[in-house]
């Protein structure tokens, strides 16, 4: 059975991942993250595991 | 960590601030990691291709949009993505380069363009840079005075370097543009390091050509580039093909001989997309990034026998310094000889100088934060400083 949804979130969880590969980037090479950088990475951070949460459904 | 079979996962820009020359403008925005990441596939852009089946003319994704979005960007009126910026040169002397035609040159241009004209047949007739550097609409005049006398004939091309790759320096190509048109020598910019990274607007410099490199300068996967052109040279530059088979006397239709029909596609062309708003943003910018590379000038000048080989102040963040009388000094002793800078750097999170090097060297700080200007700063001096060389304050 095709699971667009499955398939949208594994493309939004990998973006996810890019987005906090960014940061990694602009605070190298020591990642010491300011306030604005930790709020961001856990906002992102809690995306992606609603994003993961909805994949198990998905396809387990 | 692998990515393949024997293919180091790569996290250079991850783990170091680089200040790798050529490096610097090409890394990816986040936008084109993930425009790869869904357009990775080969022929993934041509799943929409209609009539009149041409990469420019795709509009899903807005392949066709982009290319005018980028013409009206460089101030020019039409425009190619290209596998890079050779490419293009070797488009523009393709078309304009016969066996035995001088073509100009500079004293600083990147061996690309030597063999793109040397590819057409051409010979390579070069304009001496100054003292500083730096190439002057008076010296072109007079080297085409120059080939005049010696061909019979005005060059048929011009290749000027708007910042060339030796100094970074930046060169008066308005006014260069105007000494090759009073000739009528059509005049190619090389906006490798500069489309991309600071504001270039072709029409306003008075040329025939733009070339950019994504891959240098706007934040786009390798190879990419583009060659924008004026309405005048479009119709010979990006003109249609005209064959036709003896047997089954097929045409084919719109496809342009230059381009080899269909350019840049896929992963590619998709990176350089997802990054142009990006880059279109960031070029408004370039004086924060000039304030990040002073902060390291700064920090570099203030060891003692360190000499600044670019123009200064600086016009471009692509940077070439002398450090003869500080880092090499250090070299002839040290146990790890001329390895011993790169290697201190690369501990203190910091790529892209040459292993080796501590005599002349390049490095680029384009892209880095100034919280990183100041790292990178601190860096030189603390490895000065572990070393014995003296800091003036």
């Amino acid at each position: 059975m095709l699971s667009k949804r499955a398939v949208d979130m594994v493309f939004q969880a990998t973006y996810t991942l890019t987005d906090i590969r960014m940061i990694l980037r602009e605070t190298a090479p020591t990642h010491e993250l300011d306030e604005k950088q930790k709020a961001e990475t856990a906002r992102l951070l809690e995306n992606l595991e609603r994003q993961v949460g909805s994949l198990k459904q998905e396809m387990l | 960590m692998k990515c393949g079979s024997g293919i180091e996962a790569r996290q250079v820009n991850e783990l170091f601030i680089n200040i790798d020359p050529i490096q610097a403008g090409g890394r990816l925005t986040g936008d084109a990691i993930k425009a790869i990441i869904a357009y990775g596939d080969g022929y993934s852009v041509c799943d929409n291709c209609r009539k009149p089946n041409r990469l420019d003319c795709i509009s899903k994704p807005p392949i066709a949009e982009f290319h005018k979005d980028v013409a009206a960007w460089l101030g020019m009126d039409a425009a190619r993505m290209m596998p890079g910026a050779r490419r293009a040169f070797q488009a523009v002397a393709h078309t304009y380069v016969n066996k035995g035609d001088p073509v100009l040159l500079t004293s600083l241009s990147h061996y690309t363009e030597f063999l793109a004209v040397e590819e057409a047949g051409g010979i390579a007739c070069e304009i001496p840079a100054d003292a500083g550097h730096i190439v002057t609409p008076e010296a072109t005049a007079a080297k085409i005075d120059e080939v005049k006398k010696k061909f019979g004939k005005a060059p048929v091309l011009a290749f000027i370097d708007h910042v060339d790759y030796q100094y970074g320096n930046l060169h008066d190509v308005t006014a260069i543009a105007k000494a090759a048109h009073e000739n009528n020598v059509p005049v190619l910019c090389n906006g490798a390091y500069t489309v991309g990274i600071m504001p270039v607007d072709g029409k306003a410099m008075g040329v025939d050509f733009v070339v950019g490199s994504g891959h240098k300068s706007m934040a786009s996967p390798a190879p990419s580039g583009v060659l924008a052109v004026t309405e005048e040279r479009a119709k010979e530059v990006f003109r249609t093909t005209t064959i036709e088979g003896d047997v089954t006397k097929r045409k084919f239709g719109v496809k342009e001989p230059e381009m080899m029909g269909c350019t840049l596609m896929g992963a590619t062309l998709v990176g350089m997309m997802a990054s142009f708003p990006h880059v279109k943003e960031r070029v408004k910018h370039f004086d924060r990034e000039l304030k990040n590379n002073k902060i390291v000038m700064d920090a570099l000048l203030s060891i003692d026998g360190t000499k600044v080989l670019s123009e200064y102040p600086r016009k471009h963040t692509l940077t070439r310094v002398d450090t003869m009388n500080s880092f090499d000094k250090v070299a002839e002793t040290h146990k790890k000889k001329g390895f011993y800078l790169s290697s201190a750097l690369n501990d203190k999170g910091i790529f892209g100088l040459i292993p080796g090097a501590t005599r002349v060297w390049k490095f680029n700080t384009y892209g880095s934060t100034e919280k990183q200007a100041r790292y990178l700063a601190d860096a030189f001096v603390a490895v000065a400083q572990e070393n014995g060389m003296k800091i003036s304050v």
